[in-house]
């Protein structure tokens, strides 16, 4: 067996930043679950309009959950709708108190949690962004023209349909695509959605909300990105644990990491 | 109590279980760091720009009713059976000259329309016709004094525990060319459920600002000591005094 190498993966910055992300991000999305269940409906349009709703979570008068998308209605009743009310009862709620921030409905409190930890992941996201510019290794992780026909060789990898992965760095062409979109694609249009909910925002900057259909229709694309965000994070967690889970948390607590035998450095 | 239920419970759930972690977090030193974020949001946000004008086919005739319930006391009762016309709007602290405007007074001045979405805290929006005389116009017949900071308008309605309605903005919002008192809504005097006789609509903030019922509008150096003190019925809830987000 071939000697496998203990390199220095993750500098201090990025470790700091990720276990930032994962804070801030499980804060964002239960109180932003809170926020959403005091309007429980997303509309493809500027302002509030009915006919235009893709989701709503609602109850009907006999305590079913009813969620209805695109038209299409689901009992859901327990999950939700009708669920949880955060203090040990059931009550009218479209997310159930054990996903939500404070867990019973409260908005003012919601919104707080909300605001607050947008900041703590934008100063995150531009500490590690800014940081890794300048040392040079967020250059590792940024898609290039190469990688893109690698990407599919990695797929099948993956799918075991390929015995052994394209040559790449110290990350592989699907991570660098997962990575460079969530970046600087979905986590700035994660941050223009939810600043194009704000009035005052949308009075001084109205082409930016005007781009996502307008608030109602912003709160959708908010609500959407977030569903992104979950599965990419999910996708993350999921491998972190099928390939080696204490050599992953290890690196990213430590930096050190084990290479394994298709790993590679650099770009 | 709640504060301990809400901490306890939610990031124990949210945090895998961490009961340990919701128990340390519980007092009102962890809120105030939350509530540290506040004045970033309005100093980036700020308020400048105007909000987007629409047309007549954007309007919702049937504006939606939110808010408290509408005053059932005898006083507003006798006014609105009156048609209003005893109603006085009164103008007063910080100004050199206190006023008590008549609604026949309001409209003998410069009127202006503005079609603008209302975005409620909670997430819905809703266009309306507003028709009504500019804040900055009733403001400069009374003329602020220099120390005049913020302008608090005391509503007649109320709370179901019986708690009135305020609410508060700042010399600047105050004068920003959109923010008004409305005497019409869709082109009709607006009615009891929305606020008769006279609310404030400021667009370029969220609802809970547009007070309704506005009886008296007192102009204060700080608005510390009224009511609890944060400056609006919401806000004395928890709810940001900055409301442009």
């Amino acid at each position: 067996m071939a000697q496998r190498a203990t390199v220095y993966r993750h500098s201090i910055t990025t470790r700091l930043t990720h276990w930032a992300f994962f804070l801030a991000f499980l804060a964002l999305i239960s109180s932003g679950l809170q926020i959403f269940n005091a309007a429980p409906y997303l509309d493809a349009s500027d302002k509030s309009n009915p006919a235009r709703r893709v989701l709503s979570i609602d109850s009907t008068d006999a305590h079913a959950g009813i969620t209805t998308i695109f038209g299409h209605r689901f009992t859901t009743t327990g999950i939700l709708g009708y669920t949880d009310d955060g203090m040990g009862g059931k009550t009218d709620r479209a997310f159930p108190g054990w996903l939500t921030i404070p867990s019973y409905q409260a908005l003012a409190d919601g919104r707080r949690w909300h605001f607050f930890f947008a900041w703590i992941m934008v100063i995150s996201g531009l500490l590690y962004v800014i940081l890794g510019l300048l040392r040079g290794d967020l250059l590792e992780l940024i898609l290039r023209p190469a990688d893109i026909p690698r990407i599919l060789p990695m797929q099948l990898y993956y799918f075991r349909l390929r015995a052994d992965p394209p040559p790449h760095g110290k990350y592989n062409p699907l991570q660098k695509l997962a990575y460079t979109s969530v970046l600087f694609i979905f986590a700035p249009l994660m941050i223009l959605t939810g600043l194009a909910l704000s009035p005052s925002f949308d009075a001084a900057f109205h082409p930016i909300t005007a781009l996502f259909g307008g608030r109602q229709f912003a709160r959708l694309w908010h609500f959407v990105l977030m569903v992104i965000l979950i599965g990419f994070s999910a996708t993350h967690i999921i491998l972190v644990a099928t390939t080696g889970v204490i050599n992953h948390l290890r690196s990213m607590i430590t930096g050190w990491y084990r290479l394994g035998v298709h790993d590679g450095t650099g770009i | 109590m709640r504060r301990r239920l809400f901490i306890a419970s939610s990031l124990s759930a949210a945090l895998a279980g961490c009961s340990a972690i919701g128990t340390r977090l519980n007092d009102t030193r962890f809120h105030d760091v939350l509530n540290s974020a506040e004045p970033f949001d309005h100093l980036v946000l700020g308020t400048r720009g105007l909000a987007k004008e629409y047309a007549e086919a954007d309007v919702d005739r049937n504006f939606r009713v939110n808010g408290f319930e509408t005053p059932m006391d005898s006083a507003y009762a006798t006014l609105m059976n009156g048609s209003y016309r005893a109603y006085r709007l009164v103008i007063d602290g910080a100004v050199e000259r206190p006023r008590r405007l008549s609604l026949a007074q309001l409209r003998g001045m410069r009127l202006q329309t503005n079609i603008t979405r209302h975005d409620c805290v909670e997430g819905w929006s809703a266009i309306g016709k507003f028709r009504g005389v500019r804040l900055s116009d009733v403001l400069q017949i009374a003329q602020p004094r220099p120390q005049a900071r913020y302008v608090v308008f005391h509503c007649m309605d109320r709370s179901p525990e019986g708690l009135p309605y305020y609410e508060s903005l700042n010399m600047h919002q105050a004068s920003h060319p959109q923010a008004l008192l409305v005497l019409d809504l869709n082109d009709r005097p607006i009615d009891a459920d929305h606020g008769a006789p006279l609310r404030l609509r400021v667009p370029t903030q969220l609802g809970y600002k547009s007070a309704k019922w506005i009886a008296r509008i007192e102009v204060v150096a700080s608005f510390a000591t009224i009511f609890s003190g944060r400056g609006g019925y919401w806000e004395d809830q928890g709810y940001e005094w900055y409301a442009g987000i």
